[in-house]
């Protein structure tokens, strides 16, 4: 019924903006610095399929990302991104769900962002965004360590970088034209959205049970923090500036671990053979974040890097109930470890580098340590992303020969602890409204890795994007 | 010993008219700065027309607003794959992009002036609003009827070996640029249309060749108003990212 709402409220907006547009606004204003409203977007068709399993196709997606912007003179400005969407694979089972068109063609819609701005608020130098907005902290190249107010978005692994707006409160206050302070708060906090189809189980931690013990049922509870005004608030602050060249920032961020931990699990015996199942609490830890960035030219070649360090608030520990096991004791029998400690910190990092050639050339180079559901700094692995593209054509086509990303978790044991992903790609754009592009993902690897896990799912990916 | 001082007097002569011909150049040079980058600021709107070798046509428009020779904020309007993106050119060769998709500017790398801009036969480079004294050392090679003729040598290793710069004699303002490459073959070619406005001589319309790949480049500015009073808080990665 909400939805429903929505999609009236939706079209009577567009329709609003259509009659005012037609009615009262020449056609060429709507280009113009301050228009009345301008309608923007673009359609975007993703399929997807696997190439060693029957080709199978796994990922369906048209998307229609709808853009309303409208700038006043005095400085206000409104912005709405909405994303109407027809993702997923029909999934009917029965008669019954013949009935049911969201099964046979899911329909979504997702309000990405939806703000007011205002420059000059109160103060000359200070300006106010308000609403669902994308912040995104971070210099390096959508490897953001440092990126934390905004909830990952996962739902497309493949999409590196991408996160979910939140409600916020954002201020900017200009001291001068190099340097700028950011406080920004956000009233609670929202879960990281995990992967979906064939990336469902990627970020999943291997779980060892004791020798003779067998998992056959596992369920979970998250315990969702309170909705009290800092308890589940995530607010940070930044210090941006540009000195010698360089631009840098200074950031701190209060919130919590962008995946839950199992901090309480239930261990029930099932059978007599060792069966157990599992209940666990899962929490999301608070973390208080220190980050830096900067970026510069070093000899005509672009340079970045960016480091977080993440400070649980409380030790966060995982605790184990298998009193179930020992019915005759008295006490419960709980298992108690420290999974981090509060003064024990992790530090992730990247750093990058890119640079133009002539005639068209480009390559981007980047060293992760430590990804996004990684914890602990023994865990961490290094990541190494390259892409080399170059166009043809006068930019009609681009190619990405060399594309890819390689995993070390374990350099001691390199041969077992590996992984690649190579991603090729070709780009037409047909039209300057129109691209198609085509693109391979290969995986391979040892051990317990992200693209490990994904070894066998090599994948081909066609997607038409129209932008209007 | 005759034929000693004759050689010796014609190599002065050389020398002297080399002198005349380097000092000439420099003024002319400076007279040219003089008339393409006086007003104190600028803004305009771009119509960026690309012609290719079978005369099919795209075009792009963009908004600009430039203070002095360094400062420059470059906004895209149209296509609408393109709106938005945004380039801020400040200073010490600083470059920064904005992509709304990605909702955060970006530091770009000076290796950037090689590459074309945005699909145009224009580089970086040659849209740079740097004074031509500051980036060439002039020769003038001729005069040819109401025209200058000069050759224009890099300071700096770039992607051109020299630039042939043909000039109007009693305006000062370049009427055509030759863009050799580093094996000193003709690689483009510019031919600029000059309109005044107010004080000012306007380049309403400059196409750009790529003599190799037959593409044209009509860059064609209106609404031009110069001397607005822009400050500089208007180049600053704040408006870049508005």
């Amino acid at each position: 019924m909400k939805k429903i709402v929505l999609i009236i409220q939706i079209a009577m907006l567009v329709g609003i903006a259509n009659l005012k547009a037609q009615d009262s606004i020449p056609e060429n204003e709507l280009q113009t610095e301050n228009p009345i409203l301008k309608i923007s977007g673009e359609f975007l068709g993703d399929e997807r399929f696997l190439l060693n399993d029957n080709d199978q196709w796994f990922w369906n997606e048209n998307r229609l990302s709808l853009k309303l912007e409208k700038k006043s003179e005095n400085g206000v400005k409104f912005f709405s991104e909405i994303w109407f969407r027809n993702f997923g694979l029909p999934a009917y089972q029965s008669a019954a769900d013949l009935y049911n068109k969201g099964i046979l063609n899911p329909n979504e819609i997702e309000i990405r962002e939806l703000y007011v701005s205002k420059q000059g608020f109160l103060f000359e130098n200070l300006d106010v965004k308000l609403g669902r907005q994308r912040i995104a902290w971070g210099t390096a190249d959508k490897l953001n360590p440092t990126d934390n107010l905004n909830a990952y978005d996962l739902e497309d692994l493949l999409d590196f970088g991408r996160h979910r707006a939140s409600n916020t409160l954002n201020m900017n206050l200009f001291l001068n034209n190099e340097f700028s302070l950011q406080a920004v708060y956000i009233p609670f906090f929202e879960p990281t959205n995990l992967p979906v189809s064939v990336f469902a189980n990627v970020l999943n931690s291997d779980f060892t049970l004791p020798q003779g013990m067998t998992l056959t049922a596992q369920s979970n509870e998250i315990i969702q923090p309170e909705f009290s005004f800092l308890e589940n608030a995530v607010y940070g602050f930044k210090f941006k500036g540009y000195a010698k060249g360089i631009d840098f920032s200074l950031s701190y961020l209060s919130g919590r671990d962008a995946l839950p931990t199992a901090a309480y699990n239930t261990f029930t015996p099932t059978d007599g053979w060792g069966g157990v199942s599992i209940h666990s609490n899962l929490e999301y830890a608070p973390v208080h974040v220190l980050g830096f960035d900067l970026a510069t030219n070093i000899a005509n070649v672009g340079v970045w890097a960016e480091t977080a360090l993440y400070f649980a608030k409380e030790d966060v520990h995982i605790k184990n109930n298998l009193s179930a096991f020992y019915p005759y004791l008295p006490q419960p029998v709980i298992s108690d470890s420290i999974f981090w400690k509060k003064t024990e910190s992790k530090l992730k990092w990247v750093v990058g580098g890119d640079y133009h050639f002539s005639k068209g050339g480009y390559i981007n180079f980047q060293y992760l340590h430590g990804f996004i559901h990684e914890r602990g700094n023994e865990n961490l692995s290094d990541y190494f992303f390259l892409r080399y593209e170059k166009t043809f054509f006068n930019e009609k086509l681009k190619l990405m020969p060399l594309s890819g990303a390689f995993i070390v978790t374990d350099w001691e044991n390199l041969n077992e602890n590996f992984a690649y992903a190579y991603m090729p790609e070709v780009v037409y754009f047909a039209t300057p409204e129109m691209e198609i592009s085509l693109s391979a993902v290969l995986f391979e690897g040892k051990g317990n890795n992200l693209f490990a896990g994904l070894k066998d799912l090599d994948m081909l990916m066609f997607k038409l994007k129209y932008s209007f | 010993m005759k034929s000693i001082l004759s050689m010796a007097t014609i190599l002065m002569i050389l020398l002297s008219v080399a002198q005349v011909n380097a000092q000439d150049g420099n003024s002319i040079l400076q007279k040219v700065d003089e008339v393409m980058f006086s007003p104190n600021d600028m803004s305009a709107t771009n119509k960026i027309i690309l012609i290719d070798k079978n005369q099919k046509q795209e075009t792009r428009e963009a908004k600009v607003i430039q203070k002095g020779t360094d400062k420059r904020l470059f906004r895209f309007t149209s296509p609408a794959s393109q709106a938005g993106i945004a380039f801020l050119s400040l200073p010490n060769d600083v470059m920064y992009l904005y992509m709304p998709a990605f909702a955060k500017e970006r530091r770009i790398s000076t290796s950037v002036k090689n590459q074309n801009f945005a699909g145009t036969d224009f580089s970086y480079d040659d849209l740079e609003a740097k004074a031509f004294a500051s980036k060439y050392t002039p020769k003038l090679l001729k005069t040819e009827g109401n025209t200058f003729v000069l050759e224009l040598t890099p300071k700096t290793k770039g992607e051109y070996s020299k630039v042939i710069a043909t000039i109007n004699k009693t305006e000062y303002y370049v009427h055509k640029t030759e863009f050799y490459d580093n094996g000193n073959k003709k690689i483009k070619e510019a031919i600029y249309t000059f309109k005044k406005i107010g004080k000012y001589w306007n380049p309403a319309e400059i196409v750009m060749t790529d003599l190799k790949k037959n593409h044209k480049t009509k860059m064609i500015m209106e609404n031009v108003k110069y001397d607005t009073g822009l400050k500089d808080d208007d180049f600053t990665v704040r408006k870049l990212v508005q």
